[in-house]
């Protein structure tokens, strides 16, 4: 390895530290927040860590309607992991292995269509819903979170399958499995890592999602969690502490998610990218 | 897969095709019909009126307002973003102690969900309890701090730099990761030739990863021009429509007014510019293959 001067090591442990401080203190703050008492006053300059750090703030923001929105965003968005990545399983196999025209084509089209703004295709949408009587229903926004995923994990899972030698299909075929099974019992377990890394990127975009949420949920019964707590900027007023336990409960999921996977959820994110 | 598994194919494309064909592909024609229409609150059936409706938009002051608004927001957060997300990858690239856990830290913003971020930055930007003011009184840099978000003048800078916070480190990592194939013998022999890390950055890494870079900026101004959460949260598109960019113009008129199709215009402007971003990432990506494809 190349051995820098001590002087630009110092200078670039600095700037590693600025970034760290920027990336982490709104981070910092928010738990900060959500630990201190309703009784301990904001004081000029902000004292960054409570006197008496308390739970008080938790117990408060776990209240029915929390609870509600929870159940709701789990159960939205595992049904649209497990369905996005089997679907976008086999089109990406697909698309990785069959060698006709149209299906780069298809490809093309489908791949593209990641690019397309939810603000732009949501009136449709709704009216859609609407006919069918599937507004305010799990069924609207796991049909919308599964189609608005689709084209990204099919993109990731390609770069996947890319690796993978077609002679390992020609062996399975010399043994005598049909296509299907091949793709079962040989393909699929190769591709562990890349399921991974996609299902961990689609849970992270669906956990969040926010416009679909919004417009087609109309009452509390249904909301998720980004919507939920946005009502509650209103409904808390001030009450910074309890929002901020809010915010904390709401990211935990992904962020546990996320630093147990993250090495899998990198690499796959630019596996992708690597065979654009 | 052979000739005559074609069944196979078709059984394994055929959802991935009906979901997008039918939720994504149809309804950006369903837009552009809707913009034709005119809908209200107190008139909910679309009725078919030609362009009056764009006349009207048109004729508003507020039309220009939004776009001149989307593309201060857009410049702002790509550039800033992807400058951010540059030179965080080249330190996070260079051997230092911490350097792991720094890799996987700097992603945090981006896994954080959107409407957190912007609450959060609400919170920072609070004018009596913020962190942000409070820090500004505390130095003494500031007498009574800022009305980040309620001043017209602030608002839109102050936004962007939360979107620049959630954004950059999806940047960070794609750069990251193009960098890891920039060749390591290349830079050594730029250094016994006496090359500074200025030159080396400008003649040996930027022209390595321009393809990348490239393909991020189209990527990055695709996604925050039609970034909702943040501004929606942070402001609703005000104070005095100083915010307002597309996506909250068009969930404000659809679904706060009911007026489909006036929302439908902006959402025809959308796909437009969504239409000239793609068509420059297709020949951002044709000119670098045929470059490669020459000796």
């Amino acid at each position: 390895m190349r051995q820098r001067p001590r002087r630009s090591r110092i200078a670039l442990t600095i700037l590693q530290i600025a970034l760290a401080i920027v990336v982490l203190l709104p981070f910092f703050w928010m738990v900060s927040v959500s630990l201190k008492p309703p009784t301990e006053p904001f004081a000029i300059p902000a004292r960054l860590w409570p006197e008496n750090p308390t739970l008080e703030n938790y117990v408060s923001a776990f209240r029915p309607e929390f609870r509600t929105y929870f159940l709701n965003s789990v159960i939205v968005s595992l049904s649209t992991v497990v369905i996005t990545v089997s679907l976008a399983l086999l089109a990406a196999y697909v698309f990785t292995r069959a060698q006709m025209r149209i299906v780069g084509i298809i490809m093309t089209l489908v791949i593209l269509a990641q690019m397309f703004p939810a603000s732009a295709i949501i009136i449709p949408i709704y009216r859609m819903m609407r006919a069918a009587d599937l507004l305010n229903t799990y069924a609207s926004l796991i049909l919308a979170y599964v189609t608005v995923t689709l084209p990204v994990a099919i993109w990731m899972l390609r770069g996947f399958f890319a690796r993978l030698p077609v002679t390992l299909e020609e062996a399975a075929a010399i043994d005598g499995a049909g296509p299907l099974r091949a793709f079962v019992e040989i393909i699929l377990p190769l591709c562990r890592p890349g399921i991974v890394a996609t299902a961990v990127f689609v849970l992270i975009v669906t956990w969040q999602e926010f416009l679909f949420a919004l417009s087609f949920t109309s009452t509390r019964e249904m909301r998720t969690l980004p919507v939920g707590v946005n009502d509650f900027i209103g409904q808390y007023g001030i009450r910074y502490g309890e929002l901020m336990a809010s915010s904390v409960l709401i990211s935990l999921p992904v962020i546990v998610v996320f630093l147990f996977l993250q090495r899998q959820f990198v690499a796959g994110l630019t596996a992708g990218a690597v065979k654009g | 897969m052979t000739k005559k598994d074609s069944w196979l194919v078709w059984l394994f494309l055929a959802p991935a095709i009906i979901l997008v064909g039918v939720l994504m592909y149809y309804p950006m024609v369903g837009t552009v019909i809707e913009s034709f229409h005119s809908t209200s609150f107190i008139n909910p059936n679309p009725q078919f009126v030609g362009l009056e409706v764009y006349q009207r938009i048109f004729s508003q002051p507020e039309f220009a307002q939004i776009v001149v608004n989307s593309l201060v927001w857009t410049v702002g957060v790509v550039v800033l973003q992807n400058l951010l997300g540059f030179f965080s990858a080249l330190l996070l690239n260079q051997h230092l102690p911490g350097q792991g856990l720094m890799r996987a830290l700097v992603l945090l913003p981006w896994v954080l969900p959107g409407v957190v971020a912007a609450i959060l930055w609400r919170f920072m930007y609070d004018p009596q309890l913020g962190l942000i003011n409070s820090f500004l009184i505390g130095l003494g840099l500031s007498d009574t701090g800022f009305a980040w978000l309620a001043d017209p003048n602030m608002a839109m800078a102050s936004a962007i730099i939360a979107a620049v916070w959630k954004g950059f480190p999806f940047s960070t990592v794609v750069y990251l990761a193009a960098l890891q194939n920039v060749d390591e013998e290349q830079i050594e022999a730029s250094i016994i030739d006496g090359a500074g890390p200025l030159r080396r950055l400008v003649d040996i890494i930027i022209p390595a990863i321009k393809e990348v870079m490239l393909i991020n900026f189209v990527l990055t101004t695709i996604l925050t021009f039609n970034y909702f959460d943040m501004i929606w949260v942070l402001t609703r598109g005000g104070p005095q429509n100083a915010t307002h960019i597309f996506p909250t113009k068009i969930y404000d008129l659809g679904f706060g007014q009911f007026r489909f199709g006036d929302a439908a215009v902006y959402g025809v402007f959308s796909i437009l510019v969504l239409v000239l971003l793609i068509a420059l990432y297709f020949t951002v990506q044709g000119s670098s293959r045929q470059r490669r494809a020459a000796p």
